[in-house]
């Protein structure tokens, strides 16, 4: 075994004699286009709503509750899907989220979320571990469209104009107010002692 | 003319002129008057309005904010009503008017402070708990002891196992933690006696230091109902609250303001005249 190897490694090593290096190297440079391309176009298929929800598990619970909701039809027809607040866009943060989704691959082989009941039991413990993601990142997907200076307060509710100045204030992210908007809330969400009256 | 039928005129005399000075109402038609918007506030007792997971305008009470500092606006309030009268916030099903105004007018002199409330309650409640009263009326005066007092109106009397609240035991009834409420109450029914009450670790009909009457008549489908209390003194502001039971509603099903003050000589949302 150790033999090939060796064997291997050294017919790597040796110059070529038969191609140009011109040739290699045009080779090399359009099999990594290729690559790449067929890599991105690979990853941005697992970004597309279509993908997300066709599992039954994402299909028949979020996307239903969602569907309600501003993020998916206003007056505008700007739509957020999924991977829009899910998947950071910035490759870094993308594929280190990319590898973190095998867990999810894993849930789905072994049946961890495959009736109601069941996704209803975890639905806690799935939104608390999306919300830390969030609050992490300082609400950075919600901020790839939102920002605290293209907001017009004049325009907001007051109710929001408000808690949008205390959020300024307090240096607050968006998903410390804004749980539950595409999504029904969980029940039993625990709270932040120092949050409530 | 008899003595005894001389001194029955005096005495006739004697009461006309009392219960006049009692009811020394003010000339309504120049008493400024204000629409406050009375609301179905669903399953919203104080613990949810504490809570910031259900109630992210939490944060804003903590901070001295008021109820209608965020949520009265353009003369309408800016609640999300969908939500509101929603299977998880209203699991008894919603009445079909979520929403309506009450003209309030308020006047005083040395000695009482009146308040009058004009408005007309909508059929298409969702509950028929009351069954003499058609319609009651209730304002409610928080002391400075009172959680939110001067933000919350009646709300910090408004708590989840209180009755007809989902779960809750059918005898408690509203209280407070800390601090008192003073409560006056009209009822529609003939007959039917003005509450001069208190709501501390529960609420008590009378017993009350208002010294509360109240008068009311239905004009049309017009409710004009004058509560006469004593008056808290010139130059001072009191935080009060709303209730109209219409439709036959008992419990929490009534409609309800917000926290708003009252002027006696002195700034509030409503200012009374003085005569």
């Amino acid at each position: 075994m150790a033999g090939k190897f060796a064997t291997l490694w050294a017919t790597l090593k040796k110059p070529s004699a038969k191609y140009s290096l011109l040739g290699l190297l045009a080779t090399g440079f359009i099999s990594g286009i290729l690559f790449w391309g067929g890599f991105n176009t690979g990853m941005e298929a697992t970004n597309t709503m279509d993908f997300c929800i066709s599992c039954h598990e994402m299909h028949d619970n979020v996307y239903q509750e969602y569907k309600k909701t501003i993020h998916y039809s206003n007056r505008t027809g700007v739509r957020a899907v999924c991977s829009d607040c899910h998947v950071p866009k910035d490759w870094t943060h993308k594929m280190i989220r990319k590898v973190q989704a095998s867990r999810e691959v894993w849930g789905k082989l072994t049946g961890t979320i495959d009736t109601k009941e069941k996704f209803e039991a975890k639905r806690l413990t799935l939104a608390e571990r999306e919300w830390a993601r969030m609050k992490a990142a300082d609400s950075r997907e919600c901020r790839n469209c939102h920002s605290f200076e293209g907001m017009d307060a004049e325009k907001q509710k007051m109710r929001g104009a408000k808690m949008h100045k205390i959020a300024q204030d307090e240096k607050k992210t968006c998903i410390d107010c804004h749980k539950g908007i595409a999504h029904n809330k969980p029940k039993g969400m625990k709270e932040d002692e120092d949050e409530d009256l | 003319m008899k003595k005894s039928t001389l001194s029955m005129m005096l005495l006739g005399s004697l009461l006309a002129v009392g219960t006049q000075a009692a009811f020394a109402a003010p000339d309504w038609a120049k008493v400024p008057k204000r629409d406050i918007n009375v609301f179905h506030p669903g399953v919203s007792p104080m613990e949810w309005v504490g809570k910031k997971s259900d109630h992210s305008g939490t944060a804003g009470l903590k901070k001295g904010e008021t109820c209608i500092g965020c949520h009265e606006e353009k003369g309408t309030l800016n609640f999300d009503f969908k939500r509101l009268a929603g299977k998880d916030m209203e699991p008894k099903g919603a009445p079909k008017t979520m929403m309506y105004p009450v003209g309030v007018q308020a006047a005083y002199d040395a000695s009482n402070l009146y308040i009058r409330l004009t408005f007309k309650a909508p059929a298409g409640g969702a509950d028929q708990g009351d069954k003499e009263n058609e319609v009651k009326a209730t304002v409610m005066f928080p002391d400075a002891k009172v959680q939110l007092a001067n933000q919350a109106g009646c709300w910090a009397s408004c708590h989840n196992d209180a009755r007809t609240m989902p779960g809750a035991d059918d005898k408690k009834t509203k209280y407070t933690k800390e601090g008192s409420y003073e409560l006056m109450q009209w009822k529609s029914a003939k007959g039917a006696k003005v509450a001069n009450g208190t709501v501390t670790t529960d609420r008590k009909m009378d017993g009350g230091t208002l010294g509360a009457q109240a008068e009311g008549a239905k004009t049309g489908d017009t409710y004009t109902v004058t509560f006469t209390r004593k008056n808290p003194g010139e130059g001072k502001t009191v935080p009060f609250g709303i209730a109209i039971h219409g439709d036959h509603a008992s419990g929490r099903f009534h409609h309800v303001s917000l926290g708003y003050t009252l002027g006696v000589g002195a700034d509030g949302d409503v200012k009374a005249l003085k005569q």
